[in-house]
């Protein structure tokens, strides 16, 4: 009896222990849509550019290729890329005669240096070059390696593009002859004459994603000015033909669009201003005084310096000399330590020289507010290439809207900010991994709204944020 | 299992004192920790955990000290001893909601211990000590990728462990009504590992919090027997506040960020809840081979309004940081029988309903408490007068519950389950 009894026991504890208490597996389902052949096509979001060049963990980690990871769920098939085989990155700015190659930046320790040059005896983490002077034919040749994989390539993501080197012949041809060519493309595009967009429609894609559109306002926004952005009906024009050509590119497939994000609030034009504010020349009365007399000479008297504090002086993109006003925004490339010692924005202390800030340096308030007026037009027309041809639409401007306040996911905080915010690379417009990997959800999330899928979302703790020195 | 194993072949041979005190021993140096609503432990005799848990009307033995002290007085022999151990294997699956992803619950032993040990001067008068551990919190995650689980920047493991003492007076008036109070002196420790996302050249941030504590608080409790076989129960144990002081807190990150966050002492504030408990209980049929008894459990679990961690030196990273948890008071539902079979064998079944305290959007991996329905049966032999060896088997289900936990935006659906046998030794004389 008692044998039985702990017997009975014995056999009760074995084998709820062994009961496992199980949960359903996320059920993945296409509904229906076809994800076997997915294309993308894009700019340096959609390439995995990231901290300021190409590299190979960056092209890993782009938003299609984590799309396509998770296709994979509901029937994707095979993603390449055209991956560049260094993790040092390329760079590129072009310069009379060619190009000037630099890697990828990192953040790194460095001292802070009073204005004579001496160590201040304090450390700032900040984006650097990985290396300063790098090989400029090693970094050519690593541009220009053929890759491993034969193309096309899934991913036509090409740093740089707008919605009209969509359709630019030759965009991928590296003959120096004045005509329109990007570096990013020509070491993948099938022939030196085709377009991005050829190179797409030949791979028949059952299923594309096309996020374009952010270079035609970024490119100028970049340079200070709001003067080189592409005109609406220009950008209209292109922007249908595109999605025009995908959608007929023979296999009728779906896809996904998304619109522009409000790129005055990426850090590369909010950083600065957060910590300098526009009217940070504090003078005492008689330095007010001089500096009164120092502009007169300079063909600018009454230009009213007082004690207390006053406007920067900048120069606008005609040359004329302006206050700065509240509202308008440092650029990420505004040489602070010119401000700090040499008197940027007021006068050098050393020469006498007047020194107002360069063009490029600076967002006017009204360029900003041109800039607002033209992602909205452009998104308009997003939206109504959605709409009008039933694909999903991500909503990229109001999602980053929202990480203005901050985000949290899995316990992990983000927000805008340049470094600390999780979101940005070193670069202050590209993504970080998990940067990418949000965006990714978002696209899922809208993809899986349209089509009545079931798609799961990318881990974004599987990927890492910025890499601390 | 080996426990069983071992508890069969000692049954089976006659035993000696020696063995029983080194078992003893063994059971008390033993670790301890946890399961049930919260993090309350509801483990404290194998008797009353066979029928239930239920224990507020019971006085047969010395763990009243614990379950109602005003029942101490009742036990009708001048010494009884109690002790004994559960070993919880816990199981767990959280499911990430919209990713394809799941993560385990480490399979680890949890073994929450009791003493008790009470003293007759009179007839009237008892007064004793109990040892348990009425509060705790064990766990870890782990998914397939091992260190990376998906919730470890929230939680990657916990150990929280109280350990009580509780001496106790207890006196009846003409053996219908017993009143008794206890002061509880708690001791715990704290041990949490977290994940920090920050990134540097030898991988992720991770914190380490480590740290003891100690405090008061109070057991106090009336039983009445009103007619024979009737027995009614009303015990109150108080809030204890556990304050951990300066525990340690140990960061790795990134060497540049080592400023944003510098080694550190931490206060970490945890209240451990009151609790009211009702019981009755009715002895009937030959012998009063029958009894049958319910519960009804007040917890105060509102009181768990934040986790607070408060670090002593503070950086732009790092300060006083207060999580939600808003826990809400809970009404744990109990119910137990027990029959002797006879003078060697007295079997026992039971069964509970303990509804989570943990409000819509706030149940997260550090303590992912269910609503749960425990089932229990259990016996104790006899091999000789006054003295028993008891054992249990307790099997938990929490429910299935899908939330996302709104502080750190984290979701998924938990489900838990435990295996909980458990052994231990009374002995009356």
């Amino acid at each position: 009896m008692k044998n039985k009894i702990f017997l009975l026991f014995l056999i009760l504890a074995v084998g709820f222990a062994s009961c496992e208490r199980k949960i359903d597996e996320f059920k993945a389902n296409a509904n229906g849509v076809n994800f076997s052949q997915f294309v993308s096509v894009g700019n340096s979001l959609t390439a995995g550019y990231a901290d300021g060049a190409l590299y190979t963990s960056g092209q890993e980690n782009s938003i299609p290729n984590i799309l396509a990871g998770q296709f994979k769920y509901v029937g994707g098939g095979k993603f390449t890329q055209p991956l560049i085989p260094t993790e040092d990155g390329v760079g590129f700015q072009p310069i009379p005669g060619g190009l000037y190659f630099f890697t990828k930046h990192v953040l790194k320790s460095v001292p802070d240096l009073n204005c004579d040059g001496t160590p201040v005896g304090t450390n700032s983490t900040k984006p650097a070059f990985l290396i300063d002077n790098p090989n400029q034919i090693t970094l050519q040749q690593q541009l220009f390696a053929p890759s491993a994989v034969a193309g096309p390539y899934n991913n036509i993501g090409v740093p740089g593009a707008t919605v009209q080197t969509l359709f630019y012949n030759r965009y991928g041809d590296p003959t120096l002859d004045g005509h329109p060519f990007n570096p990013y493309f020509a070491r993948f595009a099938t022939s030196p004459s085709t377009t991005m967009i050829q190179d797409a429609m030949i791979q028949q894609p059952t299923f594309f994603y096309l996020w374009i559109g952010n270079n035609d306002v970024l490119t100028s926004a970049l340079s200070g000015t709001d003067a080189l952005v592409t005109p609406v009906d220009t950008f209209a024009k292109y922007y249908n033909l595109a999605v025009g050509a995908l959608l007929h590119s023979g296999k009728s497939p779906k896809g996904v669009l998304a619109n522009i994000p409000d790129i005055t609030s990426i850090p590369y034009f909010t950083t600065i201003s957060q910590k300098l504010p526009y009217d940070n020349v504090i003078l005492s009365e008689t330095q007010a005084q001089g500096l009164n007399l120092l502009y007169a000479s300079f063909g600018h008297p009454n230009w009213g310096w007082k004690a207390g504090r006053n406007p920067f002086v900048i120069l606008t993109n005609t040359g004329e000399w302006k206050k700065m006003e509240l509202g308008d925004q440092f650029l990420l490339t505004l040489p602070t330590d010119s401000i700090k010692c040499k008197g940027m924005g007021v006068a050098n202390p050393i020469t006498y020289q007047a020194n107002p800030i360069p063009a490029q340096f600076v967002l006017e308030k009204s360029e900003l507010s041109n800039l607002h007026a033209k992602v909205a037009s452009f998104n308009a027309i997003i939206a109504q290439a959605a709409q009008q041809n039933n694909l999903a639409l991500v909503d990229m401007n109001t999602y980053l809207v929202s990480f203005q306040s901050g985000m949290v996911f899995d316990g992990i905080k983000f927000n805008t900010s340049f470094v600390t915010g999780g979101l940005f690379s070193t670069d202050g417009i590209h993504l970080t991994p998990r940067g990418c990997a949000i965006a990714a959800n978002h696209f899922i999330e809208a993809i899986n709204a349209k089509y009545g899928c079931s798609i799961p979302q990318a881990d974004i703790t599987q990927k890492k944020g910025l890499i601390f020195p | 299992m080996n426990y069983f194993v071992n508890c069969a072949i000692i049954n089976q041979k006659s035993f000696n004192m020696r063995k029983i005190t080194i078992l003893l021993l063994l059971l008390i140096t033993a670790a301890m920790t946890t399961i049930a609503g919260g993090y309350q432990v509801g483990l404290h005799s194998q008797r009353n955990i066979g029928m239930g848990l239920i224990g507020t009307s019971l006085s047969y033995d010395a763990s009243a000290l614990f379950y109602n002290p005003g029942g101490a007085s009742f036990v009708d022999s001048k010494f009884s001893f109690s002790g004994g151990m559960s070993f919880i294997m816990a199981r767990g699956t959280f499911q990430a909601n919209d990713v394809a992803y799941q993560a385990n619950l480490k399979h680890e032993l949890n073994t929450p211990f009791y003493f008790y040990a009470a003293f007759k001067p009179t007839k009237n008068l008892s007064i004793g000590i109990a040892v348990n551990t009425p509060y705790g919190n064990k766990l870890a995650w782990k998914d397939d990728a091992g260190e990376s689980w998906k919730g470890r920047f929230i939680i990657k493991d916990i150990s929280f462990k109280a350990i009580t003492y509780q001496p106790t007076i207890s006196y009846k008036f003409k053996d219908i009504v017993g009143i008794g109070v206890g002061l509880v002196f708690a001791t715990g420790t704290v041990d949490l590992n977290k994940s920090i996302p920050l990134d540097g050249a030898n991988g992720e941030g991770s914190l380490n919090i480590k740290g003891s504590t100690s405090s008061f608080g109070f057991n106090a409790g009336v039983m009445v027997h009103p007619e024979n076989g009737w027995s009614l129960g009303l015990d109150y144990r108080s809030k204890i506040e556990m304050k951990v002081k300066g525990a340690d807190a140990t960061f790795t990150v990134p060497p540049s960020l080592g400023t944003n966050f510098p080694n550190n002492k931490v206060d970490v504030m945890l209240p451990l809840p009151a609790n009211l408990d009702f019981g009755v209980s009715y002895e009937f049929g030959k012998n009063k081979q029958w009894m049958i008894g319910i519960n009804l459990c007040y917890v105060f679990w509102s009181t768990y309004d934040s986790l607070v961690f408060d670090f002593q030196t503070k950086t732009a990273a790092i300060g006083r940081s207060a999580t939600p948890t808003l826990y809400v008071d809970q009404m744990i539902e109990r119910i137990g029988a027990q029959y002797k079979i006879n003078k060697t064998i007295t079997v026992r079944v039971g069964g509970y309903y303990d509804p989570s305290p943990v409000p819509s959007g706030y149940l997260n991996p550090q303590t992912p408490s269910l609503t749960e329905i425990g089932l229990t049966c259990g016996l104790s032999v006899y091999p000789f007068k006054g003295f028993s060896i008891d054992a249990n088997f307790l099997y938990l289900m929490g429910a299935q519950r899908d939330e996302t936990y709104i502080p750190d935006n984290f979701a998924g659906t938990y489900r838990t389950g435990f295996s909980i046998p458990g052994i231990g030794l009374t002995y009356n004389f």
